[in-house]
């Protein structure tokens, strides 16, 4: 397996507070990794860390196979990094910072000539390029931190809440974008407070707290980490026992128990297995009104993990 | 589709750094706002006899050493503004408005981008600088007739672009440890007032001038011949504000003898000497000393503020 970032006892304090500890993080190449964790988690620390912005108080850290040590260039020239809500500087014009910038990245003159125009095509840009930044709206300066983290065309996109500040349709293209440069072979690594788009996204999760991972891997080996049944909730008309019996028979299904209207079914597998429940539903004579799968998504790994985690202290 | 880092020279790196902060110095209305105020005082340089004829009534004399003797045009506390105005942001407003952050994500060393920013200061002055002085040439020309030496005229805008930088590393060093434009101009400002005005006042009651050699600024006053109202002796300055003019006094009064008073203030009274001689020296040991003083503070303050920049953690 070879890797594109990968720390081991990762530590990092300020003062007595220890922002990141002995974290052991490995992302692999070619997948989109999503960084999960609540405000002061020390996801900004550790992507601080990866781009030379902080130096760690202690672990090792390799980035795309090379040691990352301190202030070193030819490192950065490999990744791409959109800061959270980037700050530009405001002076200069938004086809002129992404000249510079490639300049700094050692981009030829044709290279950039070539790159940039896609690059604010791709961003939406094109049209407020001789603009200076400082006239630009938030999600607009958005746009072009995303546009400089690919200006090199990195082997490591870094991308550090790329949806603040974005309207409905930005984040959808920003979404597309990450889908975009995975194809590509580029590996993504994304830290995000947003657990859907972390879900429609990301191949791999690590999920992070106080400085610590409680849980890294495929979405599906996180979600199996976490014990509890994941359960079908569903509206039934016409809900009787011969419905609940034929649910019952269903080889994944453990528990099935009617209330009402409502149908509750404990599973055994973390598959999606709405339709075959539905299937049962109707041969029992019953009529499905809604269905809700619940404990799979990663909203639910992510607090019963949080939860796991308070009741491991208390 | 990736990039070979094959030509990624350093020499491009560091001139992408140098456009990056020219650009941002030249759009600075505060810096423009310098630039104007620079035309203004050197305007009322030219003037200065017009408007004492206007006074006086006393025609205006032909002066054909107005040029080489005006020093751009400029004075030390203009070379302290400008130097404030144009590094007061260089390091501290980068980290204050968070734009250090991808700045320094990219693959370019912090050696690179900080000395790429002073040179880029380093051009910006030296430009601003040159233009003033053609200002002053052709001005000088046209109110006061043909100018002599003008061939050393260069001397003065290096002299004038040194003096700056002593102020522009002062700043920098400040920006640098403090990451607060605020706290490095008001620190700068007060480092400008203790050297020029309490310490000229306390060098010459107490005739403790010669210090003032030793720090950046104007440092003291001597006089080649003897005083007023003893004589009509030349005054020369010190410090490392003077270092363009002292430059060309030396190379066109190479054997000159400096002389440092103390003021007496006894002296106001009839019988009492008002200036009290110290000491002399040649005017080459005065260059010597301010250009070795200039030196030792610029290559000593950057160098602190490197350091500190290379270090810096960016938690913002």
């Amino acid at each position: 397996m070879e890797l594109a970032i990968e720390t081991t006892g990762l530590t990092k304090r300020y003062g007595s507070l220890t922002a990141v500890d002995k974290l052991d993080l490995k992302v692999e190449r070619n997948t989109i990794h999503g960084f999960l964790g609540p405000n002061g988690a020390g996801k900004t620390t550790t992507i601080k860390i990866l781009v030379g912005l902080l130096k760690p108080d202690g672990g090792k850290v390799t980035v795309l196979g090379q040691d990352l040590g301190w202030d070193k260039p030819e490192v950065r020239l490999r990744v791409g990094y959109m800061p959270e809500l980037p700050k530009l500087p405001k002076h200069l014009k938004g086809t002129e910072l992404l000249d510079i910038y490639g300049r700094m990245c050692g981009m030829t003159k044709e290279e950039r000539k070539k790159q940039i125009p896609e690059l604010l095509d791709v961003v939406g840009l094109r049209e407020r390029e001789n603009d200076l930044v400082g006239k630009y709206s938030k999600g607009m300066q958005q746009r072009l931190g995303m546009a400089q983290a690919l200006l090199n065309e990195p082997e490591l996109v870094i991308l550090d809440e790329p949806s603040i500040g974005l309207d409905p349709v930005g984040m959808v293209e920003v979404r597309e974008t990450m889908k975009g440069i995975s194809r590509e072979g580029v590996t993504v690594f994304l830290s995000s407070h947003l657990l859907h788009e972390v879900q429609q996204v990301c191949t791999h999760v690590t999920i992070l707290n106080k400085g610590v991972a409680l849980a890294s891997g495929t979405l599906k080996e996180i979600s199996a980490k976490i014990s509890g049944p994941v359960t079908i909730e569903a509206e039934v008309e016409k809900i009787s026992e011969a419905v609940v019996k034929k649910v019952k028979e269903l080889p994944f299904v453990t528990a099935a128990s009617a209330d009402g209207k409502k149908l509750l079914v404990e599973l055994d597998t973390r598959d999606d297995v709405r339709s075959e429940v539905s299937q049962a539903i109707t041969a029992g004579g019953g009529i499905v009104v809604s269905m809700n799968l619940k404990g799979e998504s990663l909203e639910d790994v992510f607090m019963g993990l949080l939860a796991k985690r308070k009741e491991g202290r208390s | 589709m990736k990039m070979s880092a094959s030509h990624t020279s350093w020499t491009t790196k560091f001139l992408a750094v140098v456009t990056y902060e020219i650009l941002w110095n030249i759009r600075k209305k505060k810096f423009l706002g310098m630039f104007i105020v620079a035309f203004a005082f050197a305007t009322l340089s030219l003037a200065g006899s017009y408007i004492a004829s206007a006074i006086t009534g006393q025609p205006v004399q032909q002066n054909p050493d107005f040029v080489i003797s005006s020093n751009v045009g400029l004075g030390g506390f203009v070379f302290f503004l400008f130097a404030m105005v144009t590094v007061m942001n260089t390091i501290s407003a980068e980290f204050e408005s968070g734009t250090i952050v991808p700045l320094l994500a990219k693959p370019v060393s912090r050696t690179t981008v900080f000395f790429g920013k002073l040179f880029a200061s380093f051009l910006t002055l030296l430009a601003t600088y040159f233009f003033l002085l053609i200002y002053m040439a052709i001005g000088g020309f046209v109110a006061y007739g043909p100018q002599n030496n003008l061939h050393l005229v260069p001397l003065s805008l290096l002299g004038a672009v040194f003096s700056t930088l002593i102020w522009i590393s002062i700043v920098l060093l400040l920006g640098a440890l403090s990451k607060s434009s605020l706290m490095a101009a008001l620190g700068a400002l007060g480092i400008w007032l203790g050297t020029t005005i309490i310490g000229s006042i306390l060098g010459a009651l107490l005739g403790l001038g010669w210090f003032l050699t030793y720090i950046p600024g104007p440092g003291t006053s001597g006089y080649v011949g003897e005083p007023p109202p003893l004589g009509m002796g030349t005054v020369v300055s010190t410090g490392t504000d003077s270092i363009g003019p002292n430059l060309i006094n030396y190379i066109l009064h190479p054997s000159w003898e400096v002389t440092y008073y103390k003021l007496n203030l006894g002296g106001m009274t009839p019988g009492q000497v008002l200036w009290e001689r110290l000491y002399s020296e040649p005017f080459s040991a005065l260059i010597l000393k301010s250009v070795a003083v200039a030196i030792t503070y610029f290559v000593v303050f950057v160098g602190i503020s490197w350091f500190v920049f290379r270090r810096a953690q960016i938690t913002e």
